[in-house]
């Protein structure tokens, strides 16, 4: 039932942005619980990944050293590629099966004849092996683990401040604004100014919630910078006179729309849609 | 001569003697301990200290010293519960480098991986180097201490609190971080006698790295109703860096506005929070201005500024004030 609903989810985001449905249909599992424990926060280190990193540099480095005929280091980077390829074997039980010694081996005993032909026609049987497993998990390893989990955020509602879950959040940021364009479409803009104040803190507050993760002052000037602070100010300014200038108002409008939320989604909003349906298990 | 008076002479030789070798001792550890031979101050040398003690093992001289800093936010900043939620039970690693700071030079510190429960604690600040560092060299027979005129300017705090250093360099006050956090007594550096009475007292800076309370005399408001508007605008008089302020935690300020009408009813309230992460911060003798749209005719305006620090769910009264237009 989930895969069907993230299948719908990634055809209806490819129809959106206009790209055809490619060759390969691609489908997203949550990837095993046994992973769970070699990335934080069970984890202190994403040793998964650096499991990968080392079969990926042992791989690497049978083929540098070929090239440069340090065949001492060739044989080095050989056995350990098999060491390294047997330990990742046996951390996940659930994918042994995409793991192949034999394949591993026979690369290694390849790559030290020394001969540069022979290691690479070995490597094309070992390299299926983590090609399979690479096309089959990766995209659902890297959204689990590389991307935020923003069921766990929790986010200070401005009003109550209290902390609150981060989706009720954006909901409520969302009633916000829109509030705020609904009022002020029918004339009340002393109703669009309150709305306009509450979305406006709402949105202060995502920025300091952002802010822990994105801790570099370039990240934070991309997201929530100088162009959504002048677009607040305008909206501010329009609802402040006498008689608003609508033109202005919608100008602003389309500016935190765009600076403010677009930027955040598309970056976040993909990965998140699919944990979300992971997570509601 | 008597056996007695013999015994009294003695004594008084032996007494004359140890008081000469107390005043030698004194003279030479705090004012020519160049003069010592490197070879006598071995006999006397715990090799252990120049080896990453733990504080609890500083604290055995430094008893003063190590109390204010069990006191203080540093000695928890792996343990602190805020800390471990923030980070995410401490698997962020952008939070570890000041967390449990390897060593502080004025640089961003590499995290360590030993003794993580200590946090920011003796060696992290003192040991640079293979060598105990400080305000002052001292021969300190245990361990010798190098002199290092960082400890007492702002940019060594500044290695950690990278954004509360920029701002406060942008204030151009004289008070470093230390004249008002580490705030200077004159006291003995340990406590242990009878080392203690070898030890000239000196200047002592406060390892608790006092959090300064904001009062009225710190954040100034003037206020005033004009047509259709309440405005205001407040001013950190005192305090030269951002109030509140923070690298990544969340200190904040919040001002909260009640408006009444004639009849004493509320008719509207509003609310600011002035904090880093928001860049709202209040910053140093800078007037920030505020606007309030009055839709309804106002008789008065309470406003109350309260503060949490980045640590607490609990806000402080700083003040309340009333204006009527």
């Amino acid at each position: 039932m989930h895969i069907i609903r993230i299948l719908s989810l990634l055809i209806a985001i490819t129809t959106i942005v206009g790209q055809p449905v490619q060759a390969k249909d691609m489908v997203i599992k949550e990837p095993p619980k046994s992973l769970a424990k070699f990335y934080p926060p069970l984890s202190e280190q994403p040793k998964w990944t650096q499991q990968m990193h080392k079969l990926s540099t042992h791989f690497g480095g049978v083929f540098i050293n070929l090239k440069e005929k340090d065949f001492e280091n060739v044989d080095k980077h050989a056995d350990k590629l098999v060491e390294e390829y047997k330990k990742t074997s046996e951390m996940v039980p659930e994918w042994e099966e995409y793991f192949d010694i034999k394949a591993a081996e026979a690369f290694a005993a390849a790559a030290k004849t020394h001969d540069m032909a022979k290691a690479g026609k070995a490597s094309g049987g070992l390299g299926k092996t983590c090609g399979k497993c690479h096309a089959e998990h990766q995209v659902a390893v890297w959204t689990k683990y590389h991307w935020p989990s923003f069921h766990k955020i929790k986010v200070i509602d401005p009003a109550s401040e209290k902390e609150v879950d981060f989706h009720k959040f954006m909901k409520q940021i969302s009633g916000s604004f829109k509030a705020m364009r609904v009022n002020f479409g029918e004339g009340q803009y002393g109703r669009a100014a309150k709305a306009l104040r509450a979305f406006k803190s709402e949105y202060m507050e995502l920025k300091s919630t952002c802010s822990k993760c994105h801790t570099t002052d370039d990240v934070k000037r991309f997201y929530v910078g100088g162009d959504a602070s002048k677009a607040f100010e305008g909206l501010t300014k329009e609802l402040n006179a006498e008689k608003p200038n609508p033109g202005n108002f919608w100008k602003n409008v389309g500016l935190v729309g765009k600076t403010g939320c677009k930027n955040c989604h598309l970056t976040h909003r993909t990965s998140s849609m699919i944990k979300e349906v992971w997570e509601e298990k | 001569m008597k056996l007695s008076t013999r015994l009294l002479n003695l004594l008084t030789a032996i007494g004359c003697f140890a008081i000469a070798g107390v005043s030698i001792a004194y003279f030479l550890i705090n004012e020519k301990f160049e003069w010592i031979p490197e070879s006598a101050l071995e006999l006397v040398r715990e090799k252990e200290l120049v080896e990453r003690p733990d504080a609890k093992r500083c604290s055995e001289c430094h008893k003063d010293i190590y109390e204010a800093w069990k006191d203080s936010r540093h000695s928890i900043s792996w343990t602190s519960k805020t800390f471990i939620e923030a980070s995410e039970n401490r698997t962020k690693e952008k939070c570890l480098a000041c967390h449990i700071p390897e060593s502080v030079t004025g640089e961003k510190p590499s995290p360590r991986l030993d003794r993580r429960d200590e946090g920011i604690y003796c060696v992290s600040c003192h040991f640079v180097n293979g060598k105990m560092n400080g305000p002052y060299d001292l021969v300190a027979p245990p361990h010798p201490t190098h002199r290092n005129p960082d400890y007492v300017n702002s940019k060594f705090c500044g290695s950690c609190h990278q954004k509360t250093f920029k701002e406060w360099k942008e204030t151009g006050v004289d008070d470093t971080c230390q004249n008002c956090h580490m705030p200077r007594t004159k006291s003995r550096l340990t406590q242990k006698l009878p080392l203690s009475l070898l030890h000239k007292k000196k200047w002592v800076g406060n390892h608790k790295f006092l959090h300064g309370d904001i009062t009225e005399k710190d954040i100034l408001i003037e206020a005033e109703f004009k047509e259709r508007f309440f405005n205001f605008s407040l001013l950190n008089k005192t305090v030269p860096h951002g109030v509140p302020t923070a690298d990544n935690g969340d200190p904040r300020l919040y001002l909260y506005i009640t408006f009444l009408n004639a009849a004493e009813e509320q008719i509207d309230q509003a609310k600011w929070i002035l904090a880093p992460q928001q860049e709202t911060a209040l910053p140093f003798n800078k007037k920030m201005e505020f606007r309030y749209r009055l839709f309804d005719p106002v008789a008065q305006a309470n406003i109350v500024l309260k503060y949490q620090p980045a640590w607490s769910k609990e806000k402080d009264m700083v003040w309340e004030k009333t204006f009527r237009p």
